[in-house]
């Protein structure tokens, strides 16, 4: 061991030297005449009162790295999570631009079989089995064109010339282009009628051409040569291009009608014009003048090579245009894919893999005008209720969904809005066993029951007074929370008590529940409370950061534990006996409550923890958090395994409540932002 | 470690009068997409009287946000009429929505628009603009509001004034009591006359006492 010259601040300059080892057992005196300069006097307390000091300092370090660690345990955990879902995503791409190109590749076998009455060979229009993803390396790239020549020199030989493949194409964008009925750009629609036209026109002349036998296709093979190439390899990446640019909208089609435009000013058409309606003038043109020269053809060779040639400069230009635009396209792709409902491939993903699911969006519930303070599930149907901010509460029923934009997920109208809290509702609870019964308390210090309308009502049906029950006026400030089992209702108040009902009773108030505190010193308020053992006891966490369990036979208490930080929620394990807590400095805790020992503390947000549901099974856990983000705990490991960011903020709020359907795979998140998610 | 900042919350536990007891926090300072209403709501918790410093609009805001999320409020605020109506307003007496003898209203929340009760005209028109005004496909954000979607607010508050116009006329001591305590009516009377929302025809209600007179601001209404 060293002597601790540079030891810091906090230790006391006296101790130095204190812990030479190997001097211990050396006289103290002789120690102090070999080193003048430390003029200390060891003593075997001094030294002992040293080693004691540090060994305290150790251990307070030791707990701020485990501190330190655990925090970093949780970020690493958030971070996997974000990464697990931009695999998701990726996956998902991937996944979508294969199916587009065999759908595309179907398409064109139908065509070809419904054309020509023969099945198309189909050995040489498949794409290479090496194809490259969209975001392939050029050499990949390379690979991938040298594959593609050699097919088009086997189409060639069996007579398929870059003819039939303009008009293939521009069949698949004239059927595409019918899809986008929502496209409002004249200019497109011109073009797309065009196209039509074009498409008829060279559909009559390859007819035609057929007529004459192999003599034509050779010519045609040879005059369309020099943009063959290119036509064709690009072909089915052009009409997939034209697949995600529709979707896209506008934007891509003009760049893509501006391509055209440049291709053909290079193609000695000459003409320099960049807008749009001039060129569609100059396609026009170009058509009336293919269609003059077949009127007057009378089928002779010349003109069908003009024809087909004319057709080979409206494939190639597009085709390069799209060649070029390979990068961009891809961008705005990724853009698509990610804005267009991803939720439903990962929904099928997940059915897949049911060992690990994966929980995502698929209902937001938005009617409220302002935060949803609490949600509860129905404990049967895939219904839910909601209490708000702003008076009001209101049920949902997740299987009555009105359709939305593909990229929402899909929106559910409320079913029933219930209207008698004169001020923002705070908590909810759902009966069991009655489960037509829904209980909700609020600011205004009132527990209100209601006799739930059937999940079959219509919002717009005549009021009925009997969905409200009974209301229950013992506590005199706000109603921070219910919990509801065997018929008997929990209820904590700001009111300093917590209170025990029978809810359908003549006298409801069963018990009320304070902790035995100095008189003097004004009560803790409750922040949460939940039965626990049971039914038998009840778990209730205050402002103070204490959790209190009572007995409910005797109203007593029965333990008091607690830590420095606020408790937001509590919540009891449904077959240990582990009471989990929420609190404000970002932590979860468990406690065993019988012997009152804190099993496991861990930080599990990045802002205070608000909302803590747990499955009933007791296997997962869930929280919530004013982080935004809502969080899966996988209760054995104590992991994360799962993050969701779900809601927005309104001043320092975000989430305030999160919940399990109790037998169907549903999880929610309440918000601030006044929306409701629920998750598959 | 310690958090010098405000945080603007409402703890569980928090007693009802320390409920949004927190220091206001300037319009500039906020930074979430829920500013609007965050300002609005802040101003009214204020002083709910001072009509013109809850509805004087922020510089550089959007207007058609503005008064997207000011009838929000109102849509909200209004259930506490329509809850103190539940007790008093049943459908054996007020068979139809009706203003004086002159007016009935129909409902507008059925396929074909019939005479419900006003009762029941008050709860479907409250939760029919519930349904527009969060409507994902009219107001899919709280930032930026079309133009198309923003002529729907008339609608909305023209239905909306009715429920005030009964009450007025049918429920006055309701009324009386739930304006006295909110000042509901006639902030709103202020807000649809400044952004000329509603033309003054349809406002049938007599000049509530003790209101100022308003003058329609023509700038700010042009957009």
């Amino acid at each position: 061991m060293k002597i601790p010259t540079t030891m810091d601040d906090n230790s006391v300059s006296h101790h130095n030297g204190g812990q030479v080892g190997s001097q211990i057992g050396v006289s103290v005196n002789n120690k102090q005449n070999d080193e003048p300069s430390q003029n200390v006097q060891y003593s075997i307390p001094g030294i002992l009162h040293f080693i004691q000091h540090e060994w305290a300092r150790f251990e307070l370090e030791r707990s701020q790295w485990e501190v330190d660690r655990a925090e970093f345990e949780a970020r690493i955990a958030f971070l996997q999570g974000e990464r697990k879902g931009q695999e998701n995503l990726k996956n998902d791409l991937v996944r979508r631009i294969k199916m587009l190109e065999y759908a595309l590749k179907q398409e064109r076998a139908k065509f070809h079989k419904l054309k020509y009455g023969v099945e198309l060979q189909q050995g040489d229009v498949r794409p290479p089995p090496e194809e490259p993803a969209p975001d392939a390396e050029p050499a990949e790239r390379a690979h991938f064109k040298q594959g593609r020549q050699l097919i088009k020199q086997y189409l060639q030989e069996i007579g398929y010339t870059d003819t039939i493949l303009d008009v293939r194409s521009n069949r698949v964008r004239a059927l595409l282009g019918l899809n986008n009925e929502e496209t409002d750009n004249p200019n497109y629609r011109n073009y797309d009628k065009q196209q039509h036209d074009r498409c008829d026109y060279a559909m009559n002349h390859m007819a035609r051409k057929y007529d004459y036998g192999g003599k034509e296709p050779r010519k045609s093979g040879v005059s369309g040569g020099g943009y063959n190439e290119e036509g064709l390899s690009v072909q089915e990446t052009a009409a997939v291009f034209a697949n995600f640019e529709f979707l896209a909208n506008q934007e891509m089609d003009m760049d893509e009608i501006d391509d055209l435009d440049a291709k053909q000013s290079h193609h000695a058409v000459g003409k320099a014009g960049e807008e749009v309606d001039h060129e569609a003038e100059e396609v026009l043109n170009e058509l009336n003048l293919l269609t003059e020269s077949e009127a007057d053809s009378g089928g002779q060779g010349d003109e069908y090579t003009v024809g087909a040639s004319g057709a080979g400069v409206g494939g190639v230009s597009v085709s390069g245009g799209e060649g070029e635009e390979e990068p961009l396209a891809l961008g705005e792709l990724a853009q698509l894919t990610v804005s267009n409902e991803p939720e439903a491939y990962d929904v099928a993903q997940t059915n897949k893999e049911a060992f690990r699911k994966t929980w995502n969006a698929k209902y937001t519930l938005r009617s409220h005008f302002d935060g949803v303070r609490a949600l509860a599930f129905h404990p049967t149907e895939a219904a839910l209720v909601t209490a708000s901010e702003d008076h009001t509460l209101k049920l949902w029923n997740l299987q009555r969904t009105v359709p939305a934009k593909k990229s929402a997920g899909l929106d559910v109208e409320p079913l029933y809005t219930f209207r008698a809290h004169t001020a923002p509702v705070l908590c909810l609870a759902m009966g069991a066993p009655r489960s037509e019964e829904l209980y909700s308390a609020g600011l205004d210090g009132t527990i209100r029951l209601w006799n739930l309308p059937p999940p079959t009502a219509d919002p717009y049906d005549p009021y009925d007074p009997s969905v409200q029950g009974a209301v229950l006026r013992d506590h005199t400030d706000a109603v921070w929370s219910l919990a509801c089992a065997h018929g008997r209702l929990l209820s904590a108040s700001a009111d300093g008590t917590a209170r025990l009902w029978a809810p359908r009773a003549a006298r409801p108030l069963l018990a009320t529940l304070r902790p035995e505190a100095a008189p003097a010193a004004p009560a803790p308020a409750p922040a949460a409370a939940d039965f626990a053992e049971a039914g038998a006891r009840a778990a209730v966490v205050y402002r103070d950061g204490s959790l209190i369990i009572y007995d409910l036979e005797t109203g007593q208490v029965v333990l008091r534990v607690g830590c420095d930080s606020a408790a937001t929620r509590v919540r009891s394990h449904p077959t240990l006996g582990v009471a989990v807590t929420a609190h404000e400095d970002r932590h979860i805790r468990f406690w065993d409550v019988a012997s009152g020992r804190l099993a496991h503390a861990m930080v599990a947000h990045l802002d205070a923890v608000t909302g803590l549901a747990l499955d009933p099974n007791g296997l997962f856990l869930l929280s919530g958090s004013h982080d935004c983000s809502v969080r899966l705990w996988n209760l054995d490991t104590k992991t994360c395994v799962q993050e969701i960011t779900a809601h927005r903020k309104k001043f320092d709020e975000s989430i305030f409540d999160v919940a399990f359907h109790p037998v169907r795979p549903y999880i929610a998140s309440a918000g601030a932002d006044g929306l409701a998610k629920v998750f598959v | 470690m310690t958090d010098v900042q405000i945080l603007r919350r409402n703890r569980p536990g928090t007693k009802a009068k320390d409920f949004c007891r927190w220091p206001d926090e300037p319009f500039e300072e906020m930074d979430s997409t829920l500013a609007v209403p965050q300002f609005i709501q802040q101003t009214i918790r204020r002083d709910p009287a001072n009509l013109e410093a809850i509805l004087k609009m922020p510089e550089a805001q959007d207007e058609g946000v503005w008064k997207y999320e000011h009838l929000r409020q109102f849509c909200m605020e209004l259930n506490g009429l329509a809850v103190r109506l539940q007790s008093e307003c049943k459908p054996e007496t007020c068979t139809q929505m009706t203003a004086t003898e002159q007016w009935i209203f129909l409902c507008a929340a059925h396929k074909t628009p019939k005479e419900c009760p006003a009762i029941d005209y008050t709860r479907h028109t409250l939760d029919g603009a519930a349904c527009l005004l969060n409507s994902n496909k009219y107001f899919p954000s709280r930032v930026s509001i079309k133009e198309s979607s923003v002529a729907k607010l008339g609608s909305v508050c023209r239905r909306v004034y009715r429920i005030f116009s009964h009450a007025y006329f049918h429920h006055r001591a309701i009324f009386d009591a739930f304006e006295k305590e909110t000042h509901l009516c006639k902030r709103f009377t202020y807000f649809v006359t400044k952004y000329s929302i509603i033309s003054k025809e349809i406002l049938i209600l007599p000049k509530l006492d003790d209101e100022a007179p308003i003058t329609p601001a023509v700038g700010e209404s042009d957009a």
